[in-house]
């Protein structure tokens, strides 16, 4: 039993963290319609910036932390008007647009790579003291993790269903063009769709460097698979389908590691992830995939 | 040319003609029938595999340093061959699990989805074929009858490449063969309109399985000449990412042309991540691949801007009119229909 009550423990961690980066993975889908494999290495690339600011300028972690995400919302921003924009006008067909992003993730992790090389890293934090809830310990950063992950579902919520930009957005993302003609700047709505999503990459992986301890620069895209399919075991471009599917894959990934060796963990999430796509193949929430005539 | 020239000479063509044959099988699937299989490396692995047990013998063979199932020490080329039929029947599978209900963007990430669940299972599970470890001292074929192998004679290098050679030339042919066949016009047409493409009549999903199927065996092939070239495979040859080394040389070198495959396999796998073991090293080790994916990167999006149809485009089709219903000829000016590519 305690064993069990252990394996939840860390399956909460994760979970709250491949919320954040689902949501983030999601959102960007929804509103924007490219699904964006450089997602991964955003994820790395602002847990080496925040490394550099946290250990080589000495900065506070939380602030290397704030810094980093907005750096990766603004380099996403960034992607989006440079590259990803310019190609959409043209044309470009749905998968020329997954291969541009697959190749912008190879050029930002090996950069990140030929940068800062292949060392493992960790921040210059104290570890503090283990916190006990119940009979579940934490330690000081998994505890840090889920309250940012659950303040960011929250905000994340907030937006969607309270404010102007949110209903925006629901709209740029339910039908595009109508959205314009009804006088929403969607152009403006596909940056802030952009800048988001690279914030949250970007909190996800410095979070995932805390938590983890040591990081290289393969630490986005080595989760951005599990992020995946999270993602679309909730149904994708759907923001709680993403919030459900990471809790899914964050608990069911560490209760498998109690039946059978944590080896075959990532397996367990995988085959539950095909076994859904096949019986269900939009997902548990259908909406946009539905709508996209993704699958039959 | 001294022998290390050689060694590594032959090393690159080896490497440049399993790549060239395994984008042929990726480009009948993505380039001719738009089925975008991101876990392609899965075939390469299974040839690999495959060729590794029928060779190895039983693992009991070199003191049981290794541990495998049915291990079996084949002539060549029974394991090849079979390595082949087995990465038809991976495809065979692949298709029947998703290309019947899935379309489009979940397709592709339930195939990436299969080669990572393999990946993770054959890390994980040492009895199989001994985990992330993986297998070593698989013997290199026909040694007997050219007397010598990789690491003591350069005529057996040379052999080698020569057999590689002539199984391209051979894979060319039969790709040619099935893309300029009627049956290559059907998969076109599955790639531009699936639709319109069963409402002639053409069953776009068996069509689709079909070329997960050959794909797979040219695949598997490639893999099984790779590894008795190398002589040891686990689980870190055939990473996710390695299957879009071969998207790159396909966009590169031009999609739907098997000519212009052949040219982007020579161009990316050969002389971009190969070719620089001529050059003299610079900065630390990492260095070097690091760059080398990031130019791959930089290649991939650059093409898809300036020129998405390849360095050799996919030809443009002519086919001559046919005859109107009832023996009518048809007349006036328009004798030959021009099937215009799609582009990107």
């Amino acid at each position: 039993m305690s064993q069990f009550i252990a394996a939840t423990g860390f399956g909460i961690v994760n979970a709250g963290i491949f919320a954040l980066a689902a949501v983030g993975f999601t959102l960007q889908f929804s509103v924007t319609n490219v699904l964006n494999i450089g997602f991964g290495a955003i994820m790395s690339l602002a847990a080496f910036v925040a490394y550099d600011l946290n250990v080589v300028v000495g900065a506070n972690i939380w602030l290397a932390l704030a810094i980093a995400a907005v750096a990766s919302g603004v380099l996403s921003v960034l992607i989006n008007r440079g590259i990803i924009q310019p190609f959409l006008k043209r044309g470009t067909s749905f998968f020329g647009m997954v291969v541009i992003t697959i190749a912008l993730d190879l050029i930002v992790e090996y950069a990140v790579e030929a940068i800062w090389g292949p060392t493992f890293l960790h921040y210059n934090v104290a570890a503090g003291t283990p916190v006990t809830l119940g009979s579940l310990t934490f330690t000081h950063f998994q505890l840090v993790a889920i309250g940012i992950s659950v303040v960011g579902m929250i905000g994340i919520h907030l937006l969607l269903k309270r404010t102007k930009l949110g209903k925006a957005m629901r709209a740029t993302s339910c039908d595009a063009r109508l959205s314009k003609v009804c006088g929403i700047r969607t152009s403006r709505i596909h940056d802030a769709g952009w800048f988001l999503s690279g914030t949250l990459a970007g909190v996800a992986g410095v979070i995932l460097g805390l938590t983890l301890g040591t990081f290289s620069f393969t630490v986005g895209d080595q989760y951005l698979i599990v992020i995946i399919a999270a993602t679309m075991l909730g149904g994708i471009g759907q923001a709680y389908g993403a919030m459900l599917g990471a809790v899914v894959i964050g608990l069911v990934t560490q209760w498998s590691s109690l039946v059978i060796s944590g080896g075959y963990s990532e397996v367990v999430a995988f085959v539950i992830l095909i076994a859904v796509l096949l019986v269900r193949p939009t997902g548990i929430i259908s909406g946009v995939a539905a709508d996209r005539n993704m699958a039959a | 040319m001294s022998n290390s020239d050689i060694y590594l000479l032959t090393t690159l063509l080896v490497y440049t003609g399993v790549a060239m044959i395994a984008s042929w099988g990726l480009d009948l699937q993505i380039g001719e029938t738009n089925v975008l299989n991101f876990g392609f490396i899965l075939f390469e692995a299974i040839g690999a595999y495959v060729t590794a047990i029928l060779s190895l013998g039983p693992d009991t063979a070199n003191g049981g340093v290794q541990q495998y199932v049915f291990g079996a020490a084949l002539p060549f080329p029974v394991p090849w061959l079979v390595a082949t039929a087995a990465g038809a029947v991976l495809g065979l599978f692949m298709g029947l699990l998703t290309l019947r209900r899935l379309r489009g963007d979940y397709e592709a990430v339930v195939m990436l989805v299969m080669a990572l669940v393999a990946f993770y299972a054959v890390s994980a599970d040492t009895s199989l074929l001994n985990g992330s470890e993986g297998l070593s001292l698989i013997p290199a074929p026909f040694q007997g009858l050219v007397g010598g192998g990789p690491n003591t004679s350069m005529t057996y290098r040379w052999v080698y490449v020569a057999v590689v050679a002539f199984v391209c030339l051979l894979a060319f042919f039969v790709v040619r063969r099935i893309t300029s066949a009627p049956l290559g016009r059907a998969l076109r047409a599955v790639r531009e309109n699936d639709a319109v493409a069963m409402s002639l009549g053409k069953d776009a999903v068996r069509l689709r399985i079909l070329v997960q199927v050959v794909g797979g065996a040219l695949g598997a092939l490639a893999g099984a000449m790779l590894v008795q070239w190398v002589g040891a495979w686990a689980p870190g040859s055939w990473t996710y990412p390695e299957t879009f080394t071969l998207f790159a040389a396909i966009i590169v070198g031009g999609r739907a042309n098997a000519s212009g495959v052949a040219l982007g396999a020579i161009i990316v796998p050969g002389i971009i991540l190969e070719g620089v073991i001529f050059l003299p090293s610079i900065g630390p080790s990492y260095l070097t691949p690091a760059l080398q994916w990031v130019l791959i990167g930089v290649l991939i999006i650059g093409f898809m801007w300036f020129r998405p149809q390849g360095i050799i485009p996919e030809r443009r089709r002519r086919f001559p009119a046919l005859a109107l219903p009832g023996g009518v000829e048809q007349s006036g000016a328009i004798q030959l229909v021009d099937v215009e590519p799609r582009r990107s």
